[in-house]
């Protein structure tokens, strides 16, 4: 028997002893809507991306969302990216109006009653300069000082906001050198090289301008496919611990491949000890970096399996998640993509190999015509198996009038993992919206994980779990020697495992919290393996809480 | 097309000067083959047009204007001088070829029919028939020039062109007469199945279905208008259905394995692709589903099959992704060094079949 036979064998005799629990009255998990869509109160934000009849490609493709605590009290907050003002003929010098404060990016301050106040203007995080149209976002606290910043990448020029800890932010974009340039889309933090400071990786897109823009099809205008544009280089820029970033893209070996990156998310894929990058590429090869150790990266999502769907075709890779599905310690990766094709599932076999098992997992009947872009997997029944979550709706605002099988707007697919299969669930709205981005975390502090999301021309949907019987422990890391946020940490709760990141999704920052669904179990054994290669365990944690933990100083 | 067939047919020889011509365009028409033959057309042209002034009742001049300006491709300008030869020469077989020949390059289709009926040139009448609308008569003549010519690309083309067209016109006319018919209702499924109408092609066999369940094919249609949608659960009821109906039908099989496979219900795809392979076997597409389908559960049987399927295709697409599912059991396998071959046999395919990038 294989450990993930035993494991199934064990989640099957676990589900019968709670037979009584999922059998009350009300609560059918097969139908029981698992969240409530509802309106945050102070939150009025409008993601403008400003179609065009010229169909420039950038305005299909926002925007980011992030949640964290920007003031350390405990509350999520949330951060939206908006695009801009685009119009069918963009003069030069190319404005976006994003001076004008429809198209401000928007910072929402959670307050202790669960409202929200905007903040965008007292924070400092109203400029997002004119001539940028916004994409997405990445959180991670670069200067080890207790507070988040937020990076914001766009068509145009990136912006780093350092957290001042006071409320406000500064634009240190410039003293940092991390403005990258062209058409970036998703980034993350992450501590490639152990030293205890975050790095900074940066997907771009293709090698777009505004005179590069082109439309396609011919009686029905419409937004050209990514292969119509050269491919572009992603970005890698090492912290050197004084406030300033090196962009070490071609020493690293990262600019050696170029593609069509959007989506990007971060794992120790070989149990190395160094996290290594997956990049979501859209309709080319899916990039694998891993990490050498000396920091450098190798390519290498051919070989290892882990570039192609299991069709053999290459994915319209849009968002991806880079966690552990199966509960079989190794993370594994899922992919968003285009319609007519399932999300892609890349299973961690082991030895630095994966292979594609979208089909075995259930998610050929559940995705084949729908568009992905915003992806997560959380445990949202605390069932002790990660859920997929995904925010879906074409590329093409008038693709029904191509294909009347799809949809412009569609409603989020959630996808209930039993036992290493998924099955579509009642996500508990059928609102169908042009979905970009999506971000994941517990806004209400009740155990239970949440969805954020955005929608081209919409206000942003909320998600909000209604919760359930089973127990949960959500685990906050303070690195000391490793970087202060803990990304990179493999974190083992009764058996499943998290890799600590914010980074994943499309274009967005997740809570940074380590969510564990623990079913009926109320204590929890802790391992952690921090980046520095401490290795740290707490057994019987009593469950139903939210615990901090210090990385230990001693090996 | 119409032009490479023209090259090949066999237009006058320059050689001689013709006796019937009358004595005084003789030296002109002389000149005029003289001309030709220097492969001076221009010089040509002049002198038969004058031979034709001098001689206006003779066929032979016209044949030979007629003659250069289809050699020279331009075939409106030989209209003319050939209708003149075929009004003076009505039995010429010679004038009929390069006539109808001109009339076809041109677009006249229908006035080039008698001429090329006239020369028992199956080819060209086919090209013409099927140009005039009467694809019938054009697949029964495309078809008799093949066997004459086998494997003629130009005639292939042409015969695929008009089996097409011949099938359209049936179904424009099953449409027309029993609309309201299973067939019909299964032809309206099929023209909006094309367009991706897929709820209303599915709506229409739905309808033919009720009409006639017992008819073979309908639910395989059916079925494959929800796989285009990736409805697979539909799919599989339909191509259960048609399997059902039909338990000799390899397709059948093979089609309700794959939506099998693409439920993630591998047992039941190996199951049912088995059964199509051992129905028709040598399928690429049947063996390639059967290496997804085994590939966890079964790999040897995995790697059978997708071996047989490589063997079968060579270095084609579906070539390359055989290795690159082989590579996956391999690499499951722990072979590593036996994966690394089966990658090296995908990109050097991937090289061979790699599209330029617009």
């Amino acid at each position: 028997m294989t450990r993930r036979e035993l494991l199934s064998l064990l989640f099957s005799l676990g589900a019968l002893e709670l037979g009584g629990v999922l059998d009350a009255p009300g609560a059918d998990p097969k139908t029981a809507p698992v969240f409530q869509l509802k309106t945050l109160r102070g939150i009025d934000f409008v993601l403008r991306n400003s179609p065009t009849s010229r169909k420039h490609l950038i305005e299909t493709m926002p925007g980011g969302i992030a949640l964290l605590d920007y003031n350390n009290d405990g509350l999520l907050d949330i951060f939206f990216v908006n695009g801009g003002h685009v119009r069918d003929v963009m003069a030069k010098p190319i404005s976006f109006d994003r001076r004008n404060p429809a198209y401000w990016n928007r910072l929402y301050r959670q307050n202790p009653d669960g409202t929200f106040t905007d903040v965008t203007a007292q924070a400092g995080l109203a400029d997002a300069g004119d001539s940028n149209y916004g994409m997405g976002v990445a959180v991670g606290d670069y200067d080890n000082d207790g507070f988040p910043d937020i990076y914001v990448t766009s068509f145009g020029k990136n912006i780093l906001y350092h957290n001042n800890g006071d409320g406000t932010f500064t634009d240190v974009t410039v003293k940092a050198g991390v403005a990258g340039g062209g058409w970036s889309v998703s980034a993350g933090f992450f501590d490639y090289d152990n030293d205890g400071r975050l790095d900074l990786f940066v997907t771009r897109y293709l090698d777009w301008s505004v005179d590069k823009s082109k439309t396609c099809g011919s009686e029905r205008p419409t937004y050209c496919p990514p292969g119509d544009f050269p491919a572009i280089t992603n970005i890698l820029y090492h912290n050197r611990g004084d406030g300033t970033f090196e962009d070490v893209s071609v020493s690293s070996g990262i600019a050696a491949k170029q593609g069509h990156g959007l989506g990007v998310a971060f794992a120790d894929y070989d149990g190395d000890g160094f996290t290594d990058i997956f990049v979501a590429n859209d309709v080319t090869d899916q990039f694998l970096f891993h990490n050498n150790g000396n920091g450098t990266f190798t390519e290498c999502g051919l070989d290892s399996g882990a570039a192609l769907s299991e069709s053999g075709r290459r994915p319209s890779g849009m968002g991806v998640v880079f966690q552990d599905y199966d509960n079989d310690g190794l993370p594994d990766l899922l992919i968003t993509q285009l319609p007519h094709d399932p999300y892609v599932l890349f299973h961690n076999d082991g030895r630095g190999s994966f292979s594609a098992q979208e089909l075995e997992a259930g998610l050929g009947v559940l995705s084949g015509n729908a568009s992905g872009w915003g992806v997560g997997l959380e445990d949202f029944d605390n069932d002790g198996w990660k859920d997929a979550f995904i925010v879906q709706g074409h590329v093409f605002d008038n693709v029904e009038t191509y294909d009347d099988s799809l949809r412009y707007r569609e409603p989020p697919l959630l996808a209930m993992n039993r036992a290493g299969r998924f099955e579509r669930a009642n996500p508990g709205s059928d609102l169908p919206v042009a979905g970009r981005g999506a971000a994941f975390g517990d806004l209400n502090n009740d155990g239970w994980m949440d969805v954020v999301t955005t929608s081209l021309g919409d206000a942003p949907q909320f998600y909000l779990n209604r919760g359930g019987q089973f127990h949960w422990l959500t685990v906050t890391l303070r690195g000391k020697r490793s970087n202060r946020d803990g990304f990179g940490a493999r974190v083992q709760v009764n058996g499943q495992i998290r890799f600590a990141t914010a980074a994943g999704s499309y274009l967005s920052s997740n809570d940074k919290r380590l969510h564990f669904g623990l079913a009926s179990a109320q204590t929890a054994d802790i391992e952690i393996r921090w980046p520095s290669g401490i290795r740290q365990l707490l057994r019987g944690v009593k469950a139903d809480q939210f615990i901090l933990i210090e990385e230990s100083v001693q090996p | 097309m119409i032009h490479a067939l023209l090259w090949m047919c066999l237009l006058l020889q320059p050689q001689s000067a013709e006796p019937s011509v009358p004595p005084d365009a003789l030296p002109l028409v002389q000149s005029g083959i003289a001309a030709e033959n220097r492969g001076d057309l221009e010089q040509a042209i002049a002198a038969f047009r004058k031979a034709a002034d001098l001689a206006p009742a003779s066929e032979i001049v016209f044949l030979r204007l007629g003659d250069a300006y289809m050699k020279r491709h331009d075939f409106a300008a030989a209209i003319p001088p050939l209708q003149r030869a075929a009004e003076l020469s009505p039995d010429s077989p010679a004038v009929h070829q390069l006539l109808g020949y001109a009339l076809l390059t041109q677009g006249y289709a229908a006035e080039a029919i008698p001429h090329l009926q006239a020369i028992h040139d199956d080819g060209a009448l086919g090209i013409a028939q099927l140009q005039a609308g009467h694809a019938a008569e054009a697949v029964a003549n495309l078809q008799a020039a093949l066997a004459k010519s086998p494997d003629d690309p130009d005639l292939l083309f042409y015969l695929s062109r008009a089996a097409t067209a011949l099938a359209g016109q049936s179904l424009d006319r099953l449409r027309s007469v029993y609309p309201n018919s299973a067939r019909g209702l299964q032809a309206l499924g099929q023209t909006d199945f094309e367009m991706k109408m897929l709820p209303q092609a599915a709506k229409e066999y739905q309808q033919a279905i009720a009409m006639r369940p017992d008819l073979p094919g309908l639910r395989l249609e059916l079925g494959q208008v929800f796989a285009a949608g990736s409805d697979w659960p539909k799919a599989e009821e339909q191509f259960r259905g048609e399997a059902q109906l039909q338990p000799g039908n390899a397709e059948a099989a093979y089609r309700l394995g794959n939506a099998l496979l693409q439920q993630g219900k591998m047992k039941e795809a190996t199951d049912e692709l088995k059964r199509s392979d051992s129905l028709h076997p040598d399928m690429p597409e049947t063996l390639y589903a059967l290496g997804r389908a085994a590939a966890i559960s079964d790999p040897d049987v995995a790697e059978h099959a997708l071996l047989r399927a490589i063997e079968l295709e060579k270095d084609t697409p579906l070539a390359g992704q055989a290795y690159l599912a082989l590579a996956q059991i391999h690499r499951r396998q722990g072979n590593a060094e036996q994966a690394a071959r089966d990658m090296q046999d995908y990109r050097r395919i991937q090289a061979l079949t790699a599209r330029p990038q617009s």
